[in-house]
């Protein structure tokens, strides 16, 4: 038994970038993961920092997300990330520069254009290329790409270097970490949290819920009901190649994103779902998606069809019903905080620092009310009904 | 869209149907192929090499038949039968993986084109990988392993003028032995454990003497030539620039007594043979962790039938025990799989082989005894490699970062070390490394194997894609 300021369930790059800020803001914090740090979402994600509006949806996808809704959280990580290396003492391959986003029908145009205007709107820079000015930028684009939006800042990092460099911070300024100790209850107990391991308990007044796909089960161990959409996505790497591709490229259309990460590998993402989503062992990466993620990225990207796949793989992806960030204390749980959702990795230093902030009673850097938790906890009676409003925005253009 | 409305795997996949695919025509393969063809089924044949044979009858081309001759003319015979017995026989094909249904195989062509198979039975004859264990050292040119030297020396091929040969298991002798034959001289063999030293297990190989006669005729002809065999050895090192210069061997059981530094130009080091068992487990079968060998071996009956029924693992993918115990696999499977579809074979026939496998099983467990286990050779010489040692020559890592990463915070497992270093994450898929990685990790909680994944090769993304519009596949 023992007593800290605040536990972190789950040690993905959620957990470890709160972590970091609650210690570095004196309090004493344990992180706790079911299994190995960093080995589900965040490890597995593909990496891409996306600082552009994303596309709406992933293949296989059943409602689209916002998009403008998640300009100004795109924004403020942006920011951050700038800053991320430096303040972890960390090379964590952050690479910020710049990224596509390309289209091929009239209706992606569109759908470009909209994006744009709500870039303009939210203060982001962006430019709008006809298909001859992106393949000029960028000679590597196939011959169906008809336009493009360029955003000096997209990038990407290496997954798996951030979390265990925010841990490693975090466990410099006293943070404790206890892997392969999953959470078996968590009790009210006077103003305090108990928290339960196979290892024992510890009494903590903050409990922060990080768990990525297991978020409704944490939630449920306090009694309350998290509603989470979790899904199994996979990603696809080739061999490495001379360093060819200096940008992240999207498709607005379906789920697409190519780079060259650090080591010369190109990785091939964009949200395919996997074979099959375990969440008790581990999600398998399926034949189908790889070939549909191929095919198109060897479409927008023809030089990928010489190269050779390595590898692939599949890791679980903590959506929401609406696709949209959670983040926020939990209503009628005092103490207990929850972050998740999806683009976890672009927004981790975000969501680090805002739930730092709220933990300690300060205001976050951004409004963040929309993606509050209470839209996902199931209202008495009608469980299904309760699709947040702001789908209606995020289906108007795209 | 959800995940089940895509469109077919892979849309442009020419796609093969047979009764039984047999994957891997080394003698297991061969074995299998040749008794389900015989008993009536419809046989394909798939084989990454540009010609049937596996490593152990790897057949010769034209031009070293010419030079050097055939060193295993009873391959080609075999080989021949099993064509003539109406098998369909697809050499350089890769069998890259399994369809989501967990059953079609898939291939890609020597030109690339993507195949689906299917088929009622399955028989994976996938064989050995060598089993390799870094050394400071061991990532410059001039180090091989025993098998690529038996390989090449059997080809015409002198790889080097002075040379050691060094690991452990049976396999060291006839390849020091093919080396001679090529003209290479050889310092020395260093054995790790001690099995040329008449002791109790030794006694009980006395009752397969035509074994033991062929190795003692591998061990008087090294003698003849003045090499030196030394036991409870390993490489401790090899020395070299731009290419190995030499190697210092030192004593396994006190790792501080060097026992002898040769002037070499190749250095041959090996610790026997793994299973490859990841098409197995892809296909969905159970495995177990042999507690002898320390390898990932799919759980068999006795006729090498998996845990998923249409399945069989057999010759070396099913535990490394060599060609003679190979083809017996095979023609067990394959008199299981012929039973199972209703064409019982003679029962005499079953009962003599069961009978030979039974006795081919005591040898190799003799066999095996004399040798030190890999379960705790393989640890024992991880624990020593110094810090700065490589031990994932694709991605550059080294022994100290291996053992870092295993002792994050909190614990780690095996998929944790290879994410957290890169380790095992190169070209190779951890296919040289991935033993040592599991056991720099030794003990804890999570997995601690490299997991099987898709491709299974390095695979042409052109053989996903298919051929492009107007393009002849």
């Amino acid at each position: 038994m023992s007593g800290y300021d605040a536990v972190v369930v789950g040690a993905g790059v959620l957990g470890a970038a709160t972590a970091l800020e609650l210690a570095e803001a004196g309090l004493s914090v344990l992180v706790l993961d079911r299994g190995a740090p960093n080995r589900e979402g965040s490890g597995t994600t593909a990496g891409n920092l996306h600082i552009q509006a994303v596309h709406t949806r992933r293949p296989g996808q059943a409602v689209p997300l916002d998009s403008e809704g998640l300009l100004p959280a795109q924004k403020a990580a942006d920011g951050l990330w700038a800053q991320a290396e430096e303040r972890l003492d960390a090379d964590l391959e952050v690479r910020r520069n710049g990224g596509f986003m390309v289209a091929e029908t009239a209706e992606q145009r569109q759908e470009l254009r909209t994006k744009h205007v709500w870039e303009r709107r939210a203060g982001l820079e962006t430019e709008l290329l006809d298909g001859d000015a992106a393949r000029a930028a960028l000679p590597l684009l196939g011959p169906t790409v008809t336009a493009a939006t360029w955003c000096p800042h997209d990038g990407y990092a290496n997954p798996l270097k951030a979390a265990p460099a925010y841990l490693a911070a975090a466990g410099r300024r006293g943070a404790r970490v206890e892997a392969f100790t999953p959470v078996t209850g968590l009790e009210r107990r006077g103003a305090a949290w108990r928290v339960r391991t196979p290892r024992g308990h510890h009494d903590t007044p903050v409990v922060v819920n990080t768990a990525g796909p297991w978020i409704s089960d944490v939630g449920a161990l306090a009694g309350v009901d998290l509603r989470m959409s979790p899904v199994a996505i996979q990603m696809h790497v080739t061999v490495r190649e001379r360093p060819v591709l200096h940008h992240l490229v999207q498709h607005i259309g379906e789920g697409m994103s190519v780079k060259q990460v650090t080591a010369g590998n190109l990785l091939l993402g964009g949200g395919w779902p996997a074979r099959r989503m375990d969440l008790d062992g581990r999600s398998s990466a399926g034949v189908a998606g790889l070939a549909g993620n191929v095919a198109q990225a060897a479409r927008i990207l023809p030089f990928l069809a010489r190269l050779r796949l390595l590898r692939m793989w599949a890791g679980p992806l903590a959506a929401t019903p609406d696709e949209m960030p959670v983040i926020g204390p939990v209503p009628g749980r005092e103490g207990l905080y929850v972050a998740g959702g999806t683009y976890a990795f672009t927004f981790a230093p975000l969501w680090g620092e805002t739930l730092g902030r709220m933990i300690r009673g300060q205001s976050p850097r951004i409004d963040v009310s929309a993606f509050a938790p209470d839209r996902l906890t199931a209202p008495a009676g009608g469980a299904d009904t309760a699709v947040p409003a702001h789908t209606e925005k995020g289906t108007a253009p795209c | 869209m959800s995940a089940d409305t895509f469109a077919p795997s892979l849309p442009a996949a020419a796609e093969l149907s047979a009764d039984a695919a047999v994957v891997g025509a080394g003698p297991a393969g061969l074995a299998a192929a040749l008794e389900l063809a015989r008993g009536g089924l419809d046989v394909l044949l798939l084989d990454e090499q540009a010609e049937p044979g596996g490593q152990y009858y790897r057949r010769p081309g034209p031009e070293v038949l010419d030079a050097v001759g055939d060193h295993r003319p009873e391959g080609g015979r075999l080989v021949a039968r099993v064509r003539a017995a109406g098998v369909r026989v697809l050499s350089g094909h890769t069998v890259w993986g399994v369809d989501d249904d967990r059953r079609t195989l898939l291939a890609a062509s020597p030109g690339g084109a993507a195949l689906r198979v299917r088929a009622r039975w399955v028989v994976a004859a996938t064989g050995a990988y060598e089993r390799s264990v870094p050394f400071p050292g061991w990532q410059l040119p001039g180090v091989v392993t025993p098998g690529l030297a038996q390989h090449m020396s059997a080809e015409g091929v002198r790889l080097g003028r002075r040379a050691v040969v060094a690991g452990s298991g049976p396999f060291l002798l006839p390849v020091a032995c093919a080396l001679l034959e090529r003209g290479v001289r050889v310092a020395a063999v260093a054995e790790a454990g001690r099995p040329y030293t008449p002791g109790p297990a030794a006694l009980g190989a006395l009752r397969f003497p035509a074994r033991l006669a062929e190795l003692a005729s591998y061990a008087a002809r090294l003698a003849r030539h003045g090499v030196r065999l030394h036991q409870d050895t390993v490489v401790a090192r090899a020395h070299g620039a731009d290419r190995v210069e030499a190697a210092t061997l030192v004593r396994f059981s006190d790792p501080g007594e060097v026992v002898a530094r040769h002037d070499v130009d190749l250095l041959c080091v090996g610790y026997g043979f793994r299973p490859q068992a990841d098409l197995a487990q892809l296909l969905g079968c159970a495995v177990d962790r042999d507690p002898a060998t320390g390898d990932t071996v799919p759980r068999l009956t006795p006729a090498g039938r998996a845990s998923v029924p249409h399945v069989y693992v057999v010759g070396e993918a099913a535990g490394a025990a060599g060609a003679p115990t190979a083809l017996a696999r095979g023609r067990a499977a394959a008199l299981d799989i012929l039973a199972a579809s209703g064409r019982a074979p003679d029962r005499g026939e079953r009962r003599r082989l069961a009978v030979r496998m039974a006795s081919l099983a005591r040898f190799t467990r003799l066999t095996a005894a004399l040798y030190p286990a890999p379960a705790e050779l393989v640890p024992a010489l991880a624990r020593r490699l110094p810090g700065s040692a490589l031990v994932c020559r694709c991605e550059c890592v080294t022994a100290g970062a291996v053992r870092g990463a295993a002792a994050a915070a909190g614990g780690s497992d095996v998929p944790a070390v290879k994410g957290g270093t890169r380790a095992g994450m190169g070209l190779c898929q951890a296919r040289e490394c991935g033993p040592a990685l599991e056991a720099l990790r030794a003990d804890g909680p999570g997995t601690g194997a490299v997991p099987a994944r898709v491709p299974l090769r390095p695979l042409p993304l052109a053989a996903v894609l298919g051929p492009a519009p107007g393009e002849d596949a």
